[in-house]
């Protein structure tokens, strides 16, 4: 409820979410396994009366292809309307009850189903998971109005100048590459997929072998642990799904001008990053971070602070997939100072190799992205959620610690080799407002 | 909103203190004290509550100053301000956020509203007395650059233009101006593109004269702090500032709703909804009930609106309602999302449904799931400092921090009559303001 007044206008675009967390009792994770192989990890966390559950399946828009993506998505929202036991109200209803909601999607290298509670409420929770997890219903009435929402959802995407040129940008960066699809999927396929399409996606990623449930809150740990055992450890053993390897990205290299009514005019220029089990990883996020984090970005500082060409401006923060990430620069501006802005940018992206980024520039950029990381993993919420979507992804839950570590490492030498590697043959959307 | 019933039976008991003295009682083991609340010998306010559980701190200033404050001719200044406020203080060279703050694992923000402004920042605890410090010379010391003021125009209209291009929020917005009609409530926060341009250092600093007084301050800190270093420092910065006198002029009474209806054309393939009504202000006896109501209306995936256009009858992407009460008014809206060719149809069935609430009332069961929804946004928004600390300093601003920490309890004690009754006094579906976003003819 937002009963107390809206907050109008937020001063500077950089969003506040917290600090450093080294908490005062740092709460402790263990990992399981339970008897039919699915991965457990519990983080017992006194501090406040709340529970979150998150469960995850390897598959995603990774695994997607041209006629599938979407699909799991899809399937992931249509779990969520009925199991063989309840509709989708008395599910919703439920789970308000225990004063939580449940949610969930696929993803770009990860389906999940989540949920969080009230402390006391931990069991009833996790028994609701395990129940849209592994009795599902996927009522056919309930798969109509979920495809008439996500055609909707596409439709809201596209409306937004921001995701459209990212999804313009992501189709040129990647090609062929899943990646170069949104994970909402394509409409063709959201309108022709039936009951029986994602039953069997059903069947060939629910497999014990690819999943790992997440528990963090107020709970104990051994309860949590025979609870799941006895919720989860039903679900019989069928080997890991059999994916092929997806074609290799291929990025155009070319500058491509959408013409749409907008009032902004919006730049992204993009290039092609490590993934994040790559060593240049955390190299890549701090160059990012000093070229574009936070109001000390050079971006920030040339464009927006001296030359007052944008409002928002910045890298976006590599995101965490297994594959070749993206590095992107964006900028929305005025139709007028289209030209200006979007030299600015390709020059600051270029001046990164003739003026390195300083030792000075390397620690603000590091104390930002270190600060960032911890500050986003104060909920319990979405502590659960990472511990299981770097575990499913291959990193291991405790990816995070060791992420932090690698950053802290990072030299002004590795940021000149790395702006070398990857800002080339920059791939760039112009999105221009046309008249209305 | 204070925390479930029974949880931390004594946390949130207030100490209302009036020198300097502070008492703690509450053992070490607990993760959250009690918030303390001291008044410096100028009228500014501190609230600090010891909370453990990160070693991340908050530290926010508030101030009753906004868009209501606003002359018609003026419109926009306070959000100006509160950007100018980031650019530099007579000690304090521009480029402190990037030191003081991002520098060293921070963030820092703000945000302008009607009936206020405030500055946050999150960061390491080590660095509260050094951040108290900054906020208490960014509200009195800026010095508001001649270049640097002329610079940020640019910004500030880039930031109406992002604005205008985000349809939902937009709309929201727009709505306000409907509903409110020529009251302070119903004009734009970022002001106008006409008066931006030819804002003047001299009218932004008068404003700034006038409204960042001791008396419109109150400081938050929330984190793993030492309460009477705290206070110790509040009063060597801001407990140094000299009383202005200033009586802010309280908002002006909200009149009665004009109905009226709007349409725009507008870019955007899909359509966008908003009806609106007049609601109780925050200091009402029937702000709970209103509260509940908006709730049970529309705010959850089990609650009547989203049951029922979205889910039953398939007339929408989304629906929502919302309820904002602010210190001199309120305002109850309904938005949606949805195909154009259903807008006639949707506006009629959220009409019906409003209609039902009003002749048959809500169950036991709703109102026990929205007292529970309450409690549990309380207890998730508790999870971090700035969370907790946003609830106190925005009470302590609009409100009163002792309403804020017993407001839980009064939503329990709501009755399904009280929200029946608040839907029939406040929800005339003859009588309401209603704005359409239509996808232009191309």
């Amino acid at each position: 409820m937002s009963r107390l007044g809206p907050l109008l206008a937020s001063g500077l675009l950089v969003l506040a979410l917290g600090v450093k967390g080294a908490a005062a009792q740092e709460p402790t994770v263990t990992r399981h396994a339970l008897s039919n192989g699915i991965v457990l990890l519990v983080r017992e966390n006194p501090a406040i009366d709340v529970v979150a559950v998150s469960l995850q399946v390897r598959a995603g828009s990774h695994f997607e292809t041209p006629l599938t993506a979407g699909i799991t998505n899809f399937l992931q929202r249509v779990l969520l309307r009925g199991t063989i036991k309840r509709t989708f109200v008395q599910l919703a209803e439920a789970s308000e009850d225990i004063g939580g909601g449940l949610d969930g999607g696929g993803e770009v290298e990860s389906a999940e189903l989540r949920g969080q509670a009230l402390g006391r409420h931990w069991e009833t929770l996790l028994a609701m998971i395990a129940e849209v997890a592994l009795e599902p219903a996927l009522p056919p009435q309930e798969i109509e109005r979920e495809r008439r929402l996500l055609l909707g959802q596409l439709k809201s995407r596209a409306d937004s100048p921001f995701s459209f040129s990212l999804d313009s940008l992501s189709q040129d960066l990647y090609g062929p590459h899943p990646y170069g699809r949104y994970h909402l999927g394509l409409k063709e396929n959201l309108e022709r997929l039936t009951r029986e399409d994602l039953l069997a996606h059903y069947r060939a990623i629910y497999r014990p072998e690819q999943m790992v449930l997440s528990v963090s809150g107020k709970i104990e740990r051994e309860r949590v642990v025979k609870a799941a055992e006895r919720l989860f450890g039903r679900l019989a053993r069928s080997g890991r799904t059999a994916v092929e390897e997806p074609p290799a990205s291929a990025a155009t290299g070319q500058r491509r001008v959408v013409e749409r009514p907008a009032q902004q005019a919006q730049i992204m220029v993009g290039y092609l990053g490590p993934g994040l089990l790559d060593p240049l990883y955390p190299v890549a996020r701090v160059l990012g971070a000093a070229l574009g984090g936070g109001m000390a970005g050079r971006l920030f500082v040339e464009l927006r602070d001296r030359r007052g060409l944008a409002y928002s401006t910045g890298v976006l923060p590599l995101p965490f997939r297994v594959g070749p990430t993206f590095f992107v620069a964006y900028l929305g501006t005025a139709p007028e100072s289209l030209a200006a802005a979007e030299a600015g940018v390709v020059q600051e992206l270029e001046r990164v190799r003739s003026s390195p980024i300083t030792a000075d520039e390397l620690a603000r950029a590091k104390a930002y992205v270190l600060g960032q990381l911890s500050m986003e993993r104060r909920t319990n919420g979405r502590q659960a959620r990472d511990l299981a979507f770097f575990e499913i992804v291959g990193a291991g839950w405790d990816f995070p610690e060791r992420y932090a570590r690698a950053i802290e490492a990072v030299t002004v030498a590795d940021l000149a080799k790395a702006a070398e590697r990857l800002l080339t043959r920059p791939t760039i959307i112009v999105l221009q407002p046309s008249r209305r | 909103m204070s925390p479930a019933r029974g949880v931390w039976p004594v946390l949130f008991v207030i100490f209302l203190l009036s020198a300097c003295g502070v008492t703690r009682s509450a053992p070490p083991t607990e993760v959250a004290r009690a918030p303390i609340r001291h008044v410096l010998s100028n009228g500014a306010r501190v609230i600090v509550q010891d909370f453990r559980s990160s070693d991340t701190a908050a530290v926010q200033l508030w101030v009753r100053a906004g868009g209501r404050d606003e002359a018609a001719s003026e419109l926009g200044l306070a959000h100006y301000l509160e950007h100018m406020l980031f650019k530099g203080t007579t000690t304090r060279p521009k480029g402190f956020v990037d030191r003081d703050v991002e520098g060293l694992g921070g963030r820092m923000n703000a945000g302008t509203s009607l009936d206020f402004t405030f500055y946050h920042a999150v960061l390491p605890s080590q660095r509260v007395l050094a951040t108290i410090e900054m906020l208490a010379d960014i509200g009195v010391n800026s010095i508001l650059d001649e270049t640097e003021l002329e610079l940020e125009k640019k910004v500030v209209l880039e930031e109406m233009r992002l604005s205008e291009d985000t349809p939902g929020r937009h709309l929201s917005r727009q709505l306000w101006g409907v509903v409110f009609d020529r009251h302070p409530y119903g004009r734009p926060v970022l002001g106008t593109a006409d008066i931006i341009q030819k804002l003047t250092r001299d009218t932004l600093l008068a404003f700034y004269r006038r409204h960042y007084v001791p008396e419109s301050f109150a400081l938050v800190v929330v984190g793993p702090v030492n309460a009477a270093e705290v206070l110790r420092t509040a009063e060597r910065t801001l407990g140094r500032l000299p009383r202005s006198g200033l009586e802010r002029l309280p908002g002006s009474t909200v009149g009665s709703l004009v109905p009226k209806r709007l349409e725009v054309q507008r870019p955007e393939a899909l359509a966008y909804l908003g009806v609106g009504w007049l609601g109780p202000k925050l200091d009402h006896a029937d702000t709970p009930a209103v509260d509940l109501l908006v709730s049970i209306l529309g705010q959850s995936r089990s609650s009547r609106l989203p049951q029922s256009l979205r889910e039953r009858l398939a007339l929408v992407n989304s629906v929502s309602s919302d309820y904002a009460a602010l210190e001199a008014g309120g305002i109850v809206t309904v938005t949606a999302q949805l195909e154009p060719a259903n807008l006639a149809r949707t506006e009629a069935e959220i009409l019906a449904e409003i209609q039902r609430i009003r002749e048959n009332g809500v169950t036991e069961a709703e109102l026990r799931r929205a007292v529970t929804r309450a409690e549990a946004e309380h207890a998730f928004s508790s999870e971090t400092a700035e969370g907790r600390a946003r609830r106190l300093g925005q009470a302590e601003t609009v409100w009163r921090l002792s309403e804020e920490l017993a407001y839980l309890d009064r939503l329990r004690s709501v009755t399904a009559d009280q929200v029946r009754l608040a839907a029939r006094r406040y929800l005339d579906p003859e009588r309401y303001g209603r704005l359409a976003f239509v996808p232009q003819a191309r």
